[in-house]
């Protein structure tokens, strides 16, 4: 390794590449900022400009795009309660009630250290570990991805709220409507109701839109006592972090970001599971749960630490063993091809000065986003002080667009809508719709896994108990469930004994 | 200063438009996902356009949705507009026969152009199996052995290749099919012995059998690979085992001037013959350029709806 270490500094240290990154970490902090516009959407749009490039400008400027991506949904989330990508739905939990007390910009920032922190953890992960971890996670076989997924469906205990049985209901609710499309092993279409559109199923983002973009409208249209007119008073606010606060941030933001690279380093799981994962053990682990869904440090650094962390992790087995770790990296694998780069363990050592060029430009492209993001959140910040009557309709303006772009289709539209319609019915009869995001996220995935393995297996459940990970997974599963129930029991002896 | 930046911008202003105006783009749809093999591909080649024609400009785009991209672009476009699609024998021959609603198209909505590229398909083994080649595999299924052949989705055209080799060996019911969500999970899935056998294309597989987790067993092809890093693995057409290749045609509307047609085909010929272009697409996404005339393109569809036909069973098991 130490000997492409030289060749890939000069590589790296040429203006034009930091150029390049700094343009992609300033699109994709904007693109993922605005809800409905996805970093893939974005990465899709500017990938043709790479092709003109050599190998490291292209991938500065798509990393750039990439990771901003991860910090710049963390803004929409915040400061209008709308996630601007689906992996930021956590941090919207405690980032928008943050927000509503009037501490915007230290929301802002803690989203941002938290992001930061996370996308150079991550990628001096990639620098140092990325073969030796990728080896080990090309080892995870169907059986142990479905109890990956099986473990994620116990997060429905934490953010189910007040009612579990309704967060259970709502979860089940997703779990459903990610079963629409064709069925992942035969390839029949399925609740697809005869439209052809429906044959690759619902798009996260989309969903997300409605769910809660559209639907964030709706609820403020109907509040019509309130004059549609933001509150500005939130944006005196200096944005301090109290030096509790931020002794409170280092372990979320530590064990997410472990969390984070884990996950991403896992193909086909993605940074919404590790922002979930991630923000229900910052839950477990906090001395402080209580503020959980009402503001806590813990819960935003927690979030954003762990979804910043999978841009790095996602590249290790892309770098590696040529598998995409997920859409955009996917993307990006071909931009490396057309520049004839067949990413994989020997490019390492053919290609080395260019392999290491990318890992180590991962670095600056996280302390860019800083440098960058530390400007920017005055600038976004300002956002809120348009006008509701002004905002909102450039909001709905965007869903709309948003939800079109993303497969160029009016009918995404009109999915949109329908999980509007889907969440204001939810909220009005006190039903919480984020189990349902979880549900969309996890469902496909889980159903695959559970299905193939036990083709695999010829029909034996064996197969779930045939690995150390398995034992792993099962294990932390029943833990989580253990503690739940336990927590559960807890509250209503208490609740008896209060009566009594 | 002032003013001669705005006459300097104005100016430029005025040749991109004029340029632009001068040569016609022509929007290629890809109707699968954008990091596919497909979509790279034509990106390259709308990238070499401008180096090959003065008139017109590719203009590469890709809306995953197969099928339903395909119907809204039959729907939308009419004969003249200046509008492409990508279509393969997924389409004509396995969707046309396996899932018909689907479409609301036939080949008769399209003018052809020219094939994008050709891929040879191959057929891998764990390399704990113990199969070296086409007669070590059946030798293995003699023994009474079941096998696993991991594939791209469950009714790809990988699928049907394993079906058509197993059911031509007469060991159909032996096999079984377990499908993927992409090329890379299922070449994972064989080099970490999870299943026996994968199917998928060369560049698929090559970082696993680089790192000694697989075995190259056989081609999809008449001939043995004849370059790259699998040269010298046999067909299976030689031993008389049905195949085809995986082909990207490339298709404007029905009813466009035969002109223009020919003008566009001529155009990807050019890209498709250029240097860098060809060296790319063998050494790199190791495919190859393979130009086709229209009853190549439906002798290909008619070879592949009857390998459907026949093992159909097979894969729908």
């Amino acid at each position: 390794m130490l000997q492409y270490i030289g060749p890939a500094l000069q590589n790296l240290f040429r203006i034009e590449n930091f150029l390049w990154l700094n343009l992609g970490v300033f699109i994709g902090s904007v693109f993922a900022a605005i809800p409905g516009l996805t970093v893939i959407l974005c990465i899709i749009l500017f990938l043709p400009f790479t092709y003109q490039m050599t190998a490291i400008p292209g991938m500065m400027f798509l990393l750039g795009i990439y990771c901003a991506g991860g910090y710049g949904g963390s803004v929409s989330a915040i400061l209008i309660n709308t996630p601007g990508t689906p992996h930021a739905a956590a941090t919207m939990l405690d980032g928008y009630p943050m927000n509503k007390q009037g501490r915007t910009k230290a929301a802002l920032k803690i989203a941002l250290y938290a992001s930061t922190f996370g996308g150079i953890f991550s990628a001096l992960m990639l620098l140092f570990l990325a073969p030796q971890v990728a080896k080990l996670a090309a080892m995870l076989g169907t059986a142990e991805y479905f109890l990956v997924c099986l473990f994620g469906l116990t997060i429905i205990a934490g953010i189910s709220g007040d009612s579990m049985l309704k967060g259970i209901i709502a979860a089940c609710l997703g779990l459903l409507i990610s079963c629409v499309g064709s069925d992942p092993m035969t390839s029949r279409a399925r609740l697809n109701f005869g439209m052809d559109r429906m044959y690759l199923g619902l798009d996260l983002a989309i969903c997300l839109i409605g769910l809660f973009a559209l639907s964030q409208v709706l609820t403020k249209a109907e509040g019509k006592e309130e004059r549609m007119i933001l509150d500005t008073s939130s944006l005196k606010d200096g944005g301090e972090i109290t030096r509790e606060e931020k002794k409170r941030m280092v372990r979320p933001m530590f064990v997410s970001s472990l969390i984070g690279t884990i996950i991403g380093i896992i193909p086909g799981t993605g940074a919404s599971m590790a922002s979930w994962f991630s923000y229900d053990r910052a839950r477990a682990m906090s001395k402080h749960k209580e503020e959980f869904g009402h503001g806590s440090v813990e819960g935003i650094a927690a979030a954003e630490s762990a979804n910043n962390a999978v841009t790095g992790a996602t590249l290790i087995p892309l770098l590696t063993l040529g598998i995409p770790g997920d859409g955009c990296v996917a993307i990006m694998l071909s931009a490396l091809m057309i520049n004839g780069l067949n990413p994989g363990l020997s490019l390492f050592t053919t290609q080395g000065d260019i392999m290491y060029a990318i890992m180590i430009g991962l670095i600056f492209v996280n302390l860019f986003m800083f440098l960058q993001g530390r400007f920017l959140t005055n600038l976004f910040a300002k956002v809120v002080s348009v006008p509701q009557e002004i905002l909102t309709p450039i909001i709905v303006m965007f869903c709309f667009a948003g939800a079109y772009s993303v497969n160029k289709s009016y009918f995404d539209v009109g999915v949109a809508l329908a999980f509007c319609a889907i969440a204001w019915v939810l909220r009005k009869i006190d039903f919480p719709a984020v189990p349902i995001l979880l549900g969309l996220v996890l469902g496909r995935m889980t159903e695959t896994n559970f299905r193939r393995a036990l083709q695999l297996s010829k029909g034996s459940p064996r197969i779930f108990f045939s690995s150390p990970f398995c034992f792993i997974f099962i294990g932390l599963t029943v833990l989580v469930v253990a503690s739940v129930l336990w927590s559960r029991f807890k509250d209503r002896r208490k609740a008896t004994d209060a009566k009594q | 200063m002032k003013k001669l930046l705005t006459l300097v911008l104005a100016i430029a202003l005025c040749l991109t438009c004029v340029s632009a105006f001068a040569a016609e783009s022509w929007k290629v749809t890809c109707p699968w996902a954008p990091s596919g093999v497909a979509a790279m591909v034509s990106q390259k080649a709308a990238a070499l356009s401008t180096t090959y024609s003065d008139d017109i400009v590719l203009v590469a785009d890709a809306i995953k949705g197969d099928a339903a991209t395909v119907n809204s672009w039959v729907a939308q476009y009419n004969a003249g507009d200046p509008e492409l699609v990508f279509a393969g024998e997924g389409l004509f021959g396995i969707t046309s026969i396996l899932d018909p609603d689907r479409m609301n198209f036939t080949y008769d909505d399209f003018a052809y152009v020219e094939n994008l590229y050709s891929s040879v398909f191959v057929m891998s083994a764990g390399a704990n199996l113990g199969v070296e080649d086409l007669d070590g595999l059946k030798a293995y299924m003699e023994a009474g052995n079941e096998i696993s052949v991991a594939c791209n989705g469950a009714t790809g055209s990988e699928a049907f290749l394993a079906a058509a080799l197993f059911g031509t060996m007469g060991y159909g019911e032996q096999m079984t099919i377990i499908p993927y969500e992409s090329a890379g999970e299922a070449a994972q899935a064989v080099s970490r012995g999870e299943t026996d056998l994968a199917v998928s294309h060369q560049s698929q597989i090559l970082e696993a059998y680089n790192q000694g987790g697989v075995k190259v067993i056989c081609a999809f092809d008449g001939e043995p690979i004849a370059q790259g890093p699998f040269a010298g693995v046999e067909g299976v057409g030689a031993k008389g085992y049905p195949y085809f290749r995986n082909r990207c045609f490339i298709f404007a509307k029905a009813g466009t001037d035969a002109a223009k047609i020919e003008e566009l085909k001529k155009l990807y010929d050019d890209i498709l013959a250029d240097e860098e272009m060809v060296t790319w697409l063998h050494d790199d996404m190791l495919l190859e350029v393979d130009p086709m005339t229209e009853d190549d393109v439906k002798a290909h569809i008619e070879n592949v709806k009857n390998i459907v036909n026949e093992y159909y069973e097979l894969v729908a098991e």
